[in-house]
């Protein structure tokens, strides 16, 4: 069984009196297996956000339905969506989100406090972690004493300590410079290697490189997918920017 | 010129002058909107053609749109700076009020009002410089845009010119209106409180309100100077970012912390040790200002120190109920900690004048009765001990009775009683009757000495005496010893205290003095003054005198028992110009009669005076500390509203996002009143021992009132916390709607 599916999702905005309806998703259909890390790509305004907040169960789509594990998200109790969210799945944000009022340890705790657990269980957790996303020494630092792409790393553990089943991101490097940039992509490789599903959404061709299989969304609908099979991230690289371009071009669809 | 066309374009909402422009091409069908700004630029732009003045209408109308954009923050302010400008008006109009030149207690009270004055006149300046600042931190973004886009700081200047004289202006209209409908209800108020005859007729006091202009003209100026130097040293980045400048964690500052601990503590000892009402006036000033510093260092360091301890303790703070909000109120404390604390302080200010000014105020009567044991009052004072049992006071005792009688009332419950007074220095269980040798440590006291006779008539008791044995009883504070010796150098003499008695009788010059009394009963007055009663005076000490009291009500109201009083002492002046014929001389040394009907409205003026300015002063704090709360909650709102987005996407839920506000709200919010509540309790004591010294002694209703006084206030607040965290959690969840839907 595949781990995500998403079948025929469809978002119409409606402008608030009422009057324009503004069609972000017309019919997406995509699916995830375990273990996959997949970028969606489009351009601004193609719909991508609208996705995501419908992946993050922030947001109910209009037609067609989102299974995780077999389960429809929009079905799931007001009440127990956001208990949902933080124990199926893990946040990246461009901007990060730390908190400024906590330490990084603090903010990487935050998801395990709410759920309830008892401070030596999160710590047996984020230790391994902090040592893989070598942010070991910044766990007592706060948010404004270090650089963006530790801010990012620690949102990063923030996402995995709750050992969610989907990691979703995004723009993870839209904030980071490009060394930055190649470590956390470098890190999301290594996370995805170990087992874990993120899917990502992005803007970066360089981002979008290093995912096992990129999605393009155009007009609120898939338009296009590549799959990495052996390709190189330079050979990857030349792959997305060409389609990228013929999307850009206003080619028919092939 | 371009410069004109890029502030126009870039001008916060110019739909306040384009108005009129669109509806005047309302007709021409679409896009009219476009075509309506851009037609009102070209307008603009050939006005300022016209008038080369239109630069300066131009700065005129930023500054006015600037307002109305920001009227969330400016309306209150407005509104603070009219209530002021009302308030001072009525205050300073009062003081013009012709009534006081015919009342006899008027310079008093006037003097009082101008007292008045003065503390608004400066709490106003502190207070429009707090809330100003708010709004100056709230408006430098915009400036540093406008800034960048190329106004110069001399054309930001003009803005703030033209801004700080439109809120001058309104408010000083408003204010003056305001105080102007309510200078007649206020001046109806004080009439009715100190119980004066006042006409309807209404009038305005010019002088109210040129000082009233002038005084606030200067403060406004002050404002405006304040605000220039802030744009002037600033740079325009820093204008721009000037609201999210990272913030660093809370310091601990632990010294701060345990010495507000420390110096609370002192402070509540202070108040509750002290036994002395003479000394609680002195350390009543002592005990406050360290209750306000520590009250500063707690809320400021003393919070942080307990949000970080409650962090340490892994086992506690790894809550979800805890962890987020123990965490931000570190941030909170360390940003508002000193205005809650001002909050604070106002509160207990406001409460103690309340309840202190209300009781005096309606304690009046009791305290009338203590001072003036009858409604007619003899005192009459002699060498001669048996002045009581002379012929003289049996010619007075008939002149007060036939001039009642004359008018057709009879006199009831007469009081009829003497004692011998002198001062004392006393030292442990020894009073000396002089301070030859300089008795640093002595206290002075009043002294009475009565006949047994006396207090058995007065107490309706039946207590024997030896010769040396005394009953005693003392006003004001204790005296625990089982002996007292009374002398000086010469001769002591000791008598054992049989028992000590509670209050017989209610004597004007103890109620009247801030110093303690002690009250001896004797078998035998003569025989146990007898060494120092006559040769005092020769050796250059006091004169022990006797005084006779005759106290006697008259059942009728205060006009005629005046009548009736104005009768006696014209007899008793003609008695007396027989004796002074007869006999040579008259047998008293002082003679003193008093009428509590003509007494009581000097009594109303004074304490009336306090209430009515408690009242003005105590509304003026609750305004401050209300306008306090309300900005700070605004401010907080916009700081927490990404803060709350975050979590909520990070998987709190809607509901405990809302049990963490709600906690951190409300303890914020009720706080200041709690501590203020505390303070008030400690403060209890040494405000009940001043208002003896002023001659209350009723700790009941002190209580009562205290109670009432913290209830009215606490409703108050209450009501104050519904308003303001309604704006606050409008700021904060509109992202939430799923907040609310979920309740």
């Amino acid at each position: 069984m595949n781990l995500l599916e998403v079948n025929h999702v469809k978002k119409v905005y409606t402008t608030r009196f009422g009057g324009n309806k503004v069609e972000a998703l017309k019919s997406v259909t995509f699916s995830v297996e375990e273990g996959e890390s997949i970028a969606i790509m489009g351009e601004s305004g193609s719909g991508k956000t609208t996705l995501l907040n419908i992946l993050a169960a922030l947001d109910k789509p209009t037609g067609g339905n989102v299974l995780l594990d077999g389960q429809d998200l929009a079905k799931i109790k007001e009440s127990a969506v956001a208990n949902f969210r933080r124990d199926h799945l893990g946040f990246v944000f461009q901007e990060f989100n730390l908190l400024d009022t906590f330490s990084l340890e603090d903010n990487i705790y935050l998801p395990l406090v709410l759920a309830g657990k008892s401070h030596a269980q999160m710590k047996a957790r984020l230790d391994p972690i902090a040592e893989q996303l070598g942010i070991k020494s910044l766990l007592k630092k706060y948010p404004y004493e270090v650089s963006g792409g530790q801010k990012q790393r620690a949102a990063v553990a923030r996402a995995l300590i709750t050992n969610p089943r989907l990691v979703l991101a995004d723009e993870p490097t839209g904030a980071l410079d490009s060394r930055a940039t190649d470590e956390l992509l470098k890190l999301f490789g290594a996370i995805n290697k170990a087992g874990q599903t993120i899917l990502m959404v992005t803007h970066s061709v360089k981002a979008a490189s290093h995912a096992g299989r990129v999605l393009f969304i155009k007009d609120g609908e898939v338009y296009h997918q590549i799959y990495r099979g052996d390709a190189s991230y330079e050979q990857m690289y030349q792959k997305i920017s060409e389609t990228l371009t013929v999307l850009t071009t206003g080619g028919e669809r092939a | 010129m371009s410069g004109y066309m890029k502030m126009v374009m870039l001008g916060e909402s110019p739909s306040g002058h384009l108005q009129g422009q669109d509806s005047l091409q309302g007709q021409n069908g679409p896009g009219r909107g476009q075509g309506g700004s851009w037609q009102g630029k070209n307008t603009r732009q050939r006005r300022k053609d016209v008038h080369p003045v239109s630069g300066n209408r131009f700065y005129v109308k930023l500054a006015w749109t600037g307002i109305r954009n920001n009227r969330r923050f400016y309306l209150p302010y407005i509104l603070t700076c009219s209530a002021m400008v009302a308030i001072y008006y009525i205050i300073s109009f009062l003081t013009t009020n012709p009534l006081f030149d015919q009342m006899i207690g008027g310079t008093i009270m006037r003097g009082l009002l101008i007292l008045g004055c003065g503390v608004i006149c400066v709490f106003s300046v502190i207070f429009l410089f707090y809330t100003n600042s708010f709004l100056i931190k709230r408006r430098k973004k915009e400036f540093g845009l406008y800034n960048i886009l190329g106004m110069g700081k001399r054309s930001l200047s003009w803005i703030l010119c033209w801004e700080s004289l439109i809120i001058a202006v309104l408010s000083m209209t408003a204010g003056l209106v305001l105080g102007l409908l309510f200078s007649k209800l206020a001046e109806l108020a004080m009439t009715n409180i100190l119980l004066l005859e006042s006409n309807y007729a209404f009038y305005v006091s010019p002088e109210a309100i040129v000082d009233t202009a002038k005084t606030f003209a200067l403060i406004f100026l002050l404002l405006l100077g304040n605000m220039l130097y802030q744009v002037w040293k600033s740079n325009p980045m820093e204008l721009l970012h000037s609201e999210q400048t990272g913030e660093k964690p809370p310091k601990v500052n632990w010294l701060f912390a345990l010495a507000g601990i420390v110096i609370l503590a002192g402070a509540y000892y202070l108040a509750v040790s002290i036994k002395d009402p003479a000394a609680a006036l002195l350390l009543f000033f002592v005990a406050v200002i360290m209750v306000i510093v520590a009250t500063y260092l707690l809320f400021i360091s003393g919070s942080v120190a307990l949000c970080r301890l409650l962090q340490k303790n892994k086992w506690y703070y790894y809550k979800a109920n805890h962890f987020v909000s123990v965490s931000s109120m570190g941030y909170r404390m360390k940003r508002n900690g000193a205005s809650l604390a001002s909050i604070c302080i106002l509160c207990t200010m406001v409460l103690v004048m309340l309840m202190s000014t209300g009781c005096l105020y309606m304690g009046m009567e009791g305290s009338l009765r203590e001072r003036y044991a009858r409604n007619i009052m003899f005192d009459i004072s002699a060498k001669d001990l048996g002045v009581s049992d002379s012929e003289y006071a049996e010619g007075l005792r008939g002149v007060v009775e036939k001039s009642a009688k004359d008018r057709g009332e009879t006199v009831k419950n007469v009081l009829d009683y003497s004692f011998v007074d002198f001062g004392g220095y006393v030292m442990g269980d020894e009073v000396y009757l002089d301070s030859k040798e300089i008795r640093f440590q002595a206290n002075t006291w009043q002294m009475f000495v009565f006949s047994l006779e006396d207090y058995n008539r007065l107490a309706g008791a039946d207590e024997t005496l030896g010769a040396d044995e005394a009953l005693c009883h003392v006003s004001k504070t204790h005296y625990d010893y089982d002996t007292v010796t009374l002398g000086n150098e010469a001769q002591l003499k000791t008598w054992n205290i049989k028992k000590q008695v509670g209050k017989f009788v209610d004597v004007g010059a103890d109620a009247s003095q801030i110093m303690p009394s002690m009250f001896l009963v004797v078998a035998d007055v003569e025989e146990a003054l007898a060494p120092w009663l006559y040769d005092m005076v020769e050796e250059g000490g006091q004169e022990m005198l006797r005084h006779w009291i005759y106290g006697v009500d008259i059942p009728c109201g205060d006009e005629k028992q005046k009548a009736i009083f104005n009768d006696m002492l014209e007899n008793i002046g003609a008695m007396n110009e027989r004796v002074m014929n007869e006999d040579g001389g008259l047998p008293f040394v002082t003679y003193v009669s008093e009428c509590v009907a003509m007494e009581r409205g000097s009594f109303y003026e004074i304490y009336g005076g306090l209430f009515f300015l408690g009242i003005m002063l105590g509304l003026v704090f609750i305004l401050a500390a209300v306008l306090m709360m309300y900005y700070k909650q605004l401010s907080e709102g916009y700081e927490d509203q990404a803060r709350f987005e975050i979590m909520q996407k990070v998987g709190m839920t809607a509901r405990q996002i809302k049990k963490s506000i709600n906690s951190q709200v409300l303890t914020v919010f009720f706080l200041p009143l709690l501590v203020a509540v505390l303070h008030l309790a400690f403060a209890f004591p040494l405000v009940y021992k001043m208002l003896l010294l002023l001659g209350f002694s009723n700790q009941n209703l002190l209580v009562l009132v205290t109670v009432g006084c913290v209830l009215v206030f606490a409703l108050f607040y209450i009501l104050v916390y519904n308003v303001t965290s309604r704006a606050y959690y409008k700021i904060v969840s509109p992202a939430s709607s799923s907040g609310r839907s979920s309740r």
